[in-house]
């Protein structure tokens, strides 16, 4: 239906339902506004908007009233002016002296109506209203707020964190974080979504890595955030002549669109830390050990409660060479290990922080120049069983529809994912969901952040989800509600699912995993009866010995109520890294070629043998985990580590430290010394992703080019044209002009990407695949007609409840789950040298139920120290419900605590990926 | 329970709302820890600190002011400062505009003599209000208990609820609570909607300062509004209705929940309206305080628990009210005149506040048309034998009338004539020797004290004219129109619209003085 109405003196027809504000915006008429945003629900609250409609008794906001048919309006009038005049005057008589947003960014709405109105202080001053600093990146002055409402609502409306709100009443409201505590000391998540929004000076950043500057004086470069799977568009706000990012804002994008997280908004400052490595490093110090204490060993003295290395500690170990030494000496060192002990004894790790161009080219250096498959990346510390668990069944690893696909649901299940932490601009559009009457129910052992929006929330014991999925299956079985249409079409093997189930009744369930039956069977019904249920997971499933098993449930479960390759229906394992999915997409794994081609398929052999005129490995290469073990045993005697720091990141460290340090060459490729570079014979140089152009592919299958922002420090090199180098001086010559030109030929052989090019791609990415990129923005929901298996159809696979690989005993009563917080990025190498990230989290702590707490006389702030059979840290307690009692937890972010010295390498037997969601520790006071 | 719902449990279980139990509450129901501190911080009834054991409070708005409630306020602070067993708030308007000036001590209307007593001895204090004994008034219809809800059981038999529409239609009836929008077209307008459910909302959130005409009908006439609601509940098709009561009418809601018992003890509430089938559940909903509540949609921003700020207009409430379903919301005394009209066919008669210089300030009731000067006289004339000055016909929000038009007729149509409005009936009566810009600019700050503060030509318009107004300058003075256009153009609801309506009648009627005075 549409409307038709006379704005200043032109008949304007709009949709039913448009106010009188963007009507006239859409006739291009530009109505002033400072509590509007097109992008958040009208308020109506500044009435700058007022406008004159005939016949009414007075002016109306024309921001929220809505067109009707046969209005006469005038927009602007003398009166009008008068009005707005006055409002603005208002305004201004409370306003501080100097607009904080004026001084910084110089983009303060209310002082440039000030100026368009030219009003003069004729009203006395108000009373002084107080400044907030306790915020580490926000700057709060209420004297300068107008109580336009944006941040309210981009708090609560936009990122669901529920923090911002009016207090108090009329002339001596203000805007208040949660019980009108300071903005740093309440619950606040620093998205910076309330900065984005406020048109004032009341909330504006504070610098981050260069003083704030007027915003048409910086360079704004589109491009993509570095840290998660997520992938959010992101505007660098630049200096190019101190070579500094001043700013970042979210962009428009239909995945994330435009909301960003605080790592996203203010974690961008690590790139210009002065730590960053800016010429090659060649090792002086033999024979090789650890450099630092905290690397040498966890048991040693620690000097201070947290941070980042020492570089004077380690940097004498090393001197500085130019850039044709240390790539001869790698080349030289390689090529001779090769020849001598064969391709077997050269392994690579890649990283998913890396470009899909990267990624391409590092897995062809270890297959067509290094001669093996020993190439892995971190995918296998987290979704390599749900990847398992995904081909096995429906013959395709990837997501089978995006998360913003949830807005099409009526139920989302949420299994093992900390999403408000690990992937909190995806939460948002969970959030929003749960907001619309979308139910979601949340399952974890780990009360996180989401389950505070859950409809029901399932705290099952760690490691028996296989017993809880089983359960909820056979309800829903037994009630009926299984899809046999889309059974009998589209899978084949359910009957081995339903005689796996029989036995997991909901008593016998409840009994394993400790949720009442009738929640189970409530949760069951809901999930079997949704017209389109939706699942998101996390590594709370794959991060097990049965974690392959875990995936293979949830996959059965949709599978069996036809939840897949419907809009709002579909299996999304919410992906790590920025590229994680891209780098898996390039071959940045043992077992296949780019495109998910097997290794060991004759085929994609004889093809990539071809495009890559070299001879190929028909062996499956190595994991990561067993790479560490074959360096450990003697058999992998030379690395390229690329971005990776599995000093950190990979289970059992004690056993990490003894494969770095048997290894006889080791070169890290990286942009700072990292725990795993105190290891190296020579450090290179690289550049960070906010210094290059390359591809990233989010969780959501989307293809997004990467700007860069900064110039590169000192003699830092492109990734891409440093393992060019080193391919070349191998004999190798890999020439390439360009990012794009390398694009071009993994799209050549991944046939999921024919079509895209760097210059297709557009401002926001294209899903793969993408038909046709000119038109399309690509492929939300995929398998609706079928599964990328031999016959079409995807296929049950059965689990039993097996239990974690340790479980707790007396000398070792808890459960250690590790995991990640929101302020930080895996092993810390970025966050912890982001002023803004490591002044929120600054060091590593235990999260321990108060219950535990009280009968271990566990003080909070307090220390623990947490051992295992592997070994032990010490680290400061942080009392929480959100654990339960008889289980910690500890983030792995934290060099001086380091979780993974207490996990287990036990590996699950198909995703090849570590326990680290349970192994058995024992919790002792500490002091310190 | 919604938020506001639960706050109330929490403080009536533990007196007040400390952090630690409202981090529980947010914990346990979810409501976000924001929504707790603008709910608490909104409304007046809601305390973040512990009680002491004696509240004192004191009006400090207009028809106590012009009764000296200043001195009062004054000499009642300085009998509690000191005293950690004792505090003391100025309040707006309680509605004891015939008792100024006012007090109150923990809750209940104390003269000031007597507040020093309980001063004093604390533990003295009175618990609960004596009601005083119904009086006889016109508007009631019916000869005694028996006969009460006869027009109501006459309706429900013939289901002739268009005819009852149509009956108050004729009678040219208006809503009593300030804008005199006509009740049978209001009627008509949700009777029209089609979705359902439709709710019906009595306001009794009589909180203009020298209104107190709805707190004497509750007390005294409390069938009738029940029966005027339940009328229109039937005959706009709602089975669920709320009254809406400031708290501090504690009098009036035990009125009020009497009548509503006995109503459901009658059969004249509940599943099963008068025998006839038809539901109609009447509850009794708190505010937890605050003028701008009043305002229609502030009052049903409320019921819904959340801070009471006033909705854009349009939708408005008979279409999109309580959740968003049609509304329809009318003042006691519009629902009280009902059965009457019914009966008779005439709405001809109206209750008036009277407060001021009057000899015997209260509740009069009086054909529509009866002039200032008669109710001054039926109030016992003028007190202290002073001449009239001005009077305020319609209350706060209405314009001053200068003493010669005191022949004006209390009539929707003559009062706008003569520029001003009937407004919610609060006929506040100025002798000579008052201040009329002082008496305005109190006015101005109840608004400013009033103001939800939801949009800023209120927000901060109220306050800058109440500074204004204080300084006394001409300069300053002379801004107050062009801010007046501002408010009364913009302001999202009507209590910005017109908090400056007073003061404005001042400046033009009454010459200035040359103390800057006008009298």
């Amino acid at each position: 239906m549409s409307v038709t109405l006379t704005i200043d003196g032109r008949g304007v027809t709009v949709r039913s339902g448009t106010t009188i504000w963007e009507a006239a915006r859409g006739a291009g008429i530009a109505i002033p506004t400072l509590c509007h945003d097109p992008g958040l629900e009208p308020v109506g609250v500044c009435r700058m908007c007022a406008v004159e409609v005939e016949g009414a008794r007075v002016m109306a906001a024309s921001c929220v009233r809505l067109a009707e048919p046969g209005m006469v309006v005038r927009t602007a009038s003398e009166k009008i002016e008068r009005c707005r005049a006055m409002l603005t005057e208002l305004l201004m008589s409370e306003q501080p002296d100097v607009s904080a947003k004026e001084r910084t960014t110089a983009d303060d709405e209310l002082h440039a109506l000030a100026r368009r109105y030219g009003v003069r202080p004729r009203l006395r001053r108000g009373a002084a209203r107080p400044r907030d600093d306790s915020s580490p990146v926000i700057e709060v002055d209420h004297q300068a707020c107008i109580l336009c409402d944006r941040c309210i609502r981009a708090c609560n409306d936009v990122q669901h964190n529920d923090v911002i709100g009016r207090t108090g009443k009329g002339y001596r409201a203000r805007i208040a974080f949660d019980l009108d505590q300071g903005m740093g000391d309440s619950t606040c998540v620093s998205c910076g979504e309330c900065v984005a929004a406020c048109p004032t000076g009341a909330l504006v950043n504070k610098p981050i890595s260069a003083p704030l500057r007027p915003r048409a004086e910086l360079a704004a470069i589109d491009t993509v955030c570095p840290y998660c799977g997520v992938g959010c568009a992101l505007t660098y706000h630049v200096d190019e002549a101190a070579n500094r990012v001043v700013f970042a804002e979210g962009r428009e994008s239909p995945g994330s669109r435009g909301r960003l997280c605080v790592k996203g908004r203010y974690g961008f400052d690590y790139v210009s830390h002065p730590h960053r490595l800016t010429r090659p490093l060649i090792r002086i110090d033999y024979p090789k050990r650890a450099l630092s204490s905290e690397v040498e060993s966890s048991r040693r003295e620690r000097r201070k409660p947290g941070g980042i290395v020492d570089y004077d500690e380690v940097m004498p170990a090393f001197r500085e060479a130019s850039w044709d030494e240390a790539l001869d000496l790698v080349a030289s060192r390689l090529r001779e290990i090769r020849d001598r002990s064969g391709s077997g004894a050269l392994a690579g790790f890649g990283s998913a922080k890396c470009s899909n161009e990267e990624a391409y080219l590092f897995q062809k250096l270890v297959r067509a120049v290094f001669g093996t498959n020993n190439v892995d990346h971190c995918t296998r510390l987290c979704h390599a069983s749900s990847v398992a668990a995904l081909l096995q069944m429906i013959g395709s690893g990837a997501v089978t529809t995006t998360y913003g696909d949830v807005e099409n649901s009526d139920v989302v299940l949420i299994t093992g994912s900390n999403t408000t932490s690990n992937h909190p601009v995806a939460a948002t559009f969970f959030k929003d969901a749960a907001r619309r009457g979308t139910k979601l129910i949340v399952v974890d052992p780990r009360h996180s952040g989401i389950a505070d929006h859950a409809w029901r929330f399932c705290r099952i014991r760690s490691g028996t989800d296989v017993a809880f999925y089983n359960g909820l299956m056979r309800v829903i079985i037994e009630e009926g509600l299984t899809d046999a249409d889309y059974i009998a079409e589209h899978t084949t093997g359910f009957e081995e699912i339903e005689r796996a189930v029989k036995a997991y009744t909901p008593e016998r369930v409840s009994g394993i995993c400790g949720v009442p039956a009738a929640l189970l069977r409530e949760v069951a019904i809901a999930y079997g009866e949704a017209r389109a249920a939706i699942t998101f997971w996390g590594m709370g499933m794959s991060q097990h010995v049965h974690g392959t098993d875990n995936c293979r449930c949830i996959i059965s479960l949709a599978l069996m109520t036809g939840n897949v390759g419907r809009p709002g229906t579909g299996l999304h394992p919410l992906r790590g890294q920025n590229n994680v999915q891209g780098a898996s997409d390039a071959g940045l794994i043992p077992m296949s070629y780019p495109g998910y081609q097997p290794v060991t398929s004759e085929a994609a052999r004889a093809r990539f043998e071809a495009a890559w005129d070299a001879k190929l490995d028909p062996q499956t290469g190595l994991t990561s985990v067993e790479i560490i073990e074959a360096a450990r045993d003697g058999v992998v005697k030379g690395m390229y580590m690329l971005g990776e720091n599995p000093f950190l990141s990979e289970p059992n460290v004690n056993e990490v430290r003894k494969g770095l340090a048997a290894l006889e060459f080791l070169v890290v490729q990286d942009i700072f010394l990292t725990e795993t570079a105190e290891f190296a014979d020579v450090v290179l140089p690289a550049t960070s992703a906010l210094e290059k152009t390359g591809t990233y592919t989010n969780t959501d299958r989307r293809v997004q080019i990467g700007r860069p922002a900064l110039a590169p420090p000192g003699e830092a090199r492109l990734d891409w044209e440093i393992i060019c180098e080193i391919s070349t001086r191998m004999g190798y010559p890999m020439q390439y002009d360009s990012a794009s030109e390398i694009f071009d030929e993994v799209v050549s052989l991944t046939d999921s990407h024919s079509g895209l090019r760097h210059d297709n791609l557009g401002a926001t990415g294209k899903l793969y695949p993408c038909p046709n990129p000119e038109e399309s923005d690509g492929t939300v929901v995929m398998f609706g007609d079928g599964f990328p298996t031999g016959d079409g159809r995807a296929r049950f696979v059965a689990a039993e409840h097996s239990g974690a690989d340790e479980l707790p005993d007396a000398e070792y009563p808890f459960i250690l789950v590790t995991g990640r917080v929101l302020e930080h990025w895996h092993t810390g190498v970025m966050t912890r040298r982001s002023r803004a990230l490591s002044a929120l989290v600054p060091e590593a702590f235990a999260e321990v139920h108060p219950e535990d707490c009280e009968r271990l006389a566990l003080e909070e702030d307090g220390f623990v120290r947490v051992r295992s059979r592997r070994g032990e840290v010490t680290l400061r307690v942080r009392k929480s419900v959100d654990t339960q009692p008889g289980s910690v937890f500890i983030p792995f972010h934290f060099r001086e605590a380091a979780a993974n010295v207490l996990t287990t390498d036990k590996l699950d037997p198909d995703g090849k990926i570590p326990e680290f969601k349970f192994c058995a520790v024992r919790l002792e006071t500490a002091d310190l | 329970m919604n938020a506001i719902e639960e706050l109330n449990a929490l403080q009536e279980s533990r007196g007040w709302l400390s952090e630690e139990d409202l981090r529980a509450l947010s914990r346990r129901t979810r409501i976000p820890l924001y929504e707790l501190e603008g709910i608490s911080s909104f409304y007046p009834h809601f305390r973040r600190t512990p009680p002491r054991p004696l509240r004192v409070g004191a009006c400090r708005d207009l028809s106590c002011h012009l009764r000296d409630g200043g001195r009062a306020r004054r000499q009642l602070a300085s009998l509690c400062a000191g005293r950690d067993d004792v505090e003391f708030e100025e309040i707006s308007c309680p509605g004891l505009c015939d008792a100024a000036p006012a007090s109150l001590v923990n809750g209940v209307p104390a003269a000031p003599e007597d507040v020093a007593r309980y001063v004093e001895d604390p533990s003295s204090a009175p618990r609960e209000e004596t009601v005083p004994a119904p009086r006889r008034w016109q508007t009631d219809p019916y000869a005694g208990p028996e006969d009460h809800y006869g027009e109501l059981r006459a309706r429900v038999e013939s289901r002739d609820f268009d005819g009852a529409i149509a009956r108050i239609a004729d009678s040219g009836l208006r809503g009593m609570g300030g804008a005199g929008f006509p009740v049978g077209r209001k009627w008509e307008l949700v009777r029209s909607e089609p979705a359902t459910p439709k709710y019906v909302v009595c306001n009794a959130d009589e909180s203009e300062p020298a209104a107190f005409k709805d707190r004497v009908i509750l007390e005294e006439l409390p069938h009738l509004v029940i029966e005027g609601t339940a009328l229109g509940a039937l005959a706009v098709g709602a089975e669920a209705g709320w009254v809406y009561i400031r708290h501090e009418y504690r009098r009036s809601r035990q009125a009020l929940q009497r009548a509503i018992d006995d109503a459901y003890r009658r059969g004249v509430l509940g599943e099963n309206v008068c025998g006839s089938g038809l539901r109609f559940d009447l509850r009794v909903f708190v505010s937890p305080g605050g003028y701008v509540l009043g305002e229609e949609t502030a009052l049903l921003e409320a019921l819904e628990g959340r801070r009471g700020e006033p909705r854009n207009k349009p939708p408005f409430p008979g279409a999109c009210g309580l959740r968003g379903q049609p509304t329809l919301i009318n003042n006691v005394e519009s629902f009280a005149q009902v059965p009457r009209v019914l009966r008779t066919g005439r709405a001809d008669l109206k209750f008036f506040s009277v407060s001021g210089d009057v000899r015997n300030a209260g509740v009069v009731e009086v054909p529509l048309g009866t002039r200032v000067r008669e109710v001054v006289e039926r109030c016992g004339g003028m007190r202290d034998g002073k001449e009239l000055l001005a009077f305020l016909p319609g209350g706060a929000s209405t314009a001053f009338l200068p003493a010669d038009r005191a022949d004006v007729a209390l009539d929707w149509e003559p009062l706008a004539a003569a520029g001003s409005a009937l407004g919610a009936g609060a006929i506040v009566i100025v002798g000579a020797g008052a201040d009329l810009l002082d008496l305005a600019g109190n006015l101005t700050a109840f608004f400013r004290e009033e103001s939800c503060g939801k949009c800023v030509p209120c927000r901060i318009g109220t306050e800058k004219a109440v500074v204004l107004i204080e300084r006394r300058e001409e300069k300053g003075l002379g801004l107050l129109p062009e801010l007046n256009e501002a408010l009364l153009e913009t302001s999202l609801c009507g209590l910005g619209q017109v908090a400056l309506t007073p003061v404005l009648s001042v400046l033009e009627h009454f010459p200035i003085g040359n103390d800057g005075s006008r009298r």
